[in-house]
């Protein structure tokens, strides 16, 4: 076999940024949880630390994109190494949205505060925010080890996610039927399910740009 | 179409096996790149396609290279004829101690193209053709080797396009040049696979995914992988491949 050259400093450039998309990951995860905890338990301070967490996520991302551009530059990489390059843009980019999504639940918590939230829509959205959590959790996992079967079960959490969705639609709606007054602060409660249903969408693309980087499939 | 095909090819230098059971079918007008580490038998192989490897002694050939059909080790086919449907540009431009003019002129006169005119005339295009026309214009009679290395390089393919071959054979054509003219021989390719069927030898894998549209991986003499070079270099099917073009062995 022939002599190997293991590219040292290339391997190791790679390592770095599979350690800084977790860092932002956690960060990300935290950003979500703390959004909709700020939710069901209101804390003025706790809605700072989120914008605080996003604009951090931002400024990460920022590095990330531009580490993963002076990798490309000076070592020209391809096959998988250039797909997990590409995937590191991607994947930053859906994790920077995620932290805004996440900012946009905590202040919407703000026009919330001072009401008393229907049972049942309360109880939906504490359910998507579980669920959601979970698969931002999935997604992030899948593509840090590369986990096939994980970044295939998303798919099927994204349906039920959706449907959650559709529930807490129809629980709010109602709810505004019947009381019309309360309709200037549950428009927020659907933003919110709005929200967090689009955190489950950029888990999915997660997982969809992690199957793409292992197999090259159309996801 | 394909203007080269091969099958089952093995070459042996005496006792050592260099290629072995090579299949491969090169289309028309098209570039197709051939990489693989230092040994491999790349050059080797493409020698075998325009015969000149006939004379080292101890080589011998198991297999059949067609061109368009004709099987080329057939003892009816005269060499000198087929090498002139087969060029090839070596990897360190090798111009003659002769005028511009002449040095490309030559060829046709090898081949017995005399009439003045006629051989000006194709000069003069295979200068334009080889993108080097402007630069040489003023200067045909003055020697060949007081051009640049990449002009030179340029003067080689242009005296390989002056004889009209279908297929131009190049080994490493840009490994002594520096990236200026080294982008200027890719554009050259580029133009020049509309009308030829080019087959190129390159270490620069960026340079193959420039300029080919397929791309073989030779490795031990044998060929481990030839896909679309896009396909290749995004997502190649063999670890051998995937492990040579990511660096983890070269
Ligand atoms: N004339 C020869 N006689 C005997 N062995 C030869 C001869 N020419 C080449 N070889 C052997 O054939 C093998 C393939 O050589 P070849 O020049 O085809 O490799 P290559 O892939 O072109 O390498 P490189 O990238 O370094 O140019 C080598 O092991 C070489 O030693
Ligand atoms: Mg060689």
């Amino acid at each position: 076999m022939e002599k190997r050259y293991p590219r040292i400093l290339f391997r190791k450039r790679l390592k770095d940024l599979r350690k800084e998309v977790n860092d932002i990951g956690k960060l990300t995860l935290k950003a979500h949880k703390d959004s909709v905890n700020i939710f069901a338990d209101y804390d003025e301070n706790m809605v700072e630390d989120v914008l605080a967490t996003s604009k951090k996520i931002d400024e990460m991302v920022f590095y990330l994109e531009r580490k993963c551009i002076s990798i490309i530059a000076a070592e020209q990489p391809v096959a998988k190494d250039l797909r997990f390059i590409e995937a590191c843009i991607k994947v930053g980019s859906h994790l920077k949205r995620i932290g805004h999504l996440a900012a946009n639940i905590a202040q919407a918590s703000d026009y919330i505060k001072d009401e008393t939230i229907p049972k049942k829509p309360q109880e939906d959205l504490k359910h998507m925010a579980d669920f959601v959590q979970m698969m931002l959790s999935k997604g992030i996992h899948a593509f840090l080890d590369q986990n096939m079967e994980m970044a295939r079960e998303l798919k099927q959490d994204d349906d039920k996610v959706d449907d959650l969705f559709d529930q807490a639609l129809e629980h709010i709606t109602r709810s505004m039927f019947k009381d019309k007054e309360s309709i200037s602060y549950l428009v927020h409660l659907l933003f919110v399910a709005r929200y967090m249903e689009r955190v489950g969408d950029r888990a999915v693309s997660i997982a969809d740009k992690t199957i793409f980087m292992i197999t090259c499939e159309k996801p | 179409m394909n203007r080269i095909e091969v099958e089952n090819l093995n070459v042996h230098f005496d006792d050592a096996q260099i290629l072995k059971d090579v299949n491969i079918k090169i289309p028309k007008n098209t570039v197709t790149s051939l990489i693989g580490p230092s040994g491999c038998g790349k050059s080797t192989f493409i020698r075998t396609i325009n015969r000149m490897n006939d004379l080292i002694s101890g080589f011998k050939k198991e297999g059949h290279i067609y061109l368009d059909g004709q099987e080329i080790y057939d003892p009816s086919v005269d060499v000198v004829e087929l090498r002139k449907k087969v060029g090839m540009v070596f990897q360190k431009p090798n111009p003659f101690p002769k005028s511009v003019f002449d040095n490309v002129a030559y060829g046709l006169k090898v081949h017995g193209i005399t009439d003045k005119n006629i051989v000006e005339e194709r000069v003069r295009e295979s200068l334009k053709s080889a993108a080097l026309w402007e630069e040489v214009k003023e200067k045909l009679e003055k020697s060949a080797l007081g051009l640049s290395g990449g002009q030179q390089q340029r003067l080689c393919i242009a005296r390989t396009i002056a004889i009209e071959p279908e297929v131009i054979l190049m080994d490493e054509p840009c490994s002594a040049l520096d990236p200026i003219s080294t982008t200027k021989i890719e554009d050259l390719i580029h133009k020049l696979k509309k009308e030829y069927t080019i087959v190129i030898v390159t270490h620069n894998m960026q340079q193959a995914t420039r300029v080919s549209k397929f791309t073989s991986f030779f490795l031990h003499g044998e060929i481990v992988e030839s896909a679309r070079t896009e396909r290749l270099f995004l997502e190649p099917k063999d670890k051998r491949t995937e492990d040579y073009i990511t660096g983890r062995f070269g």
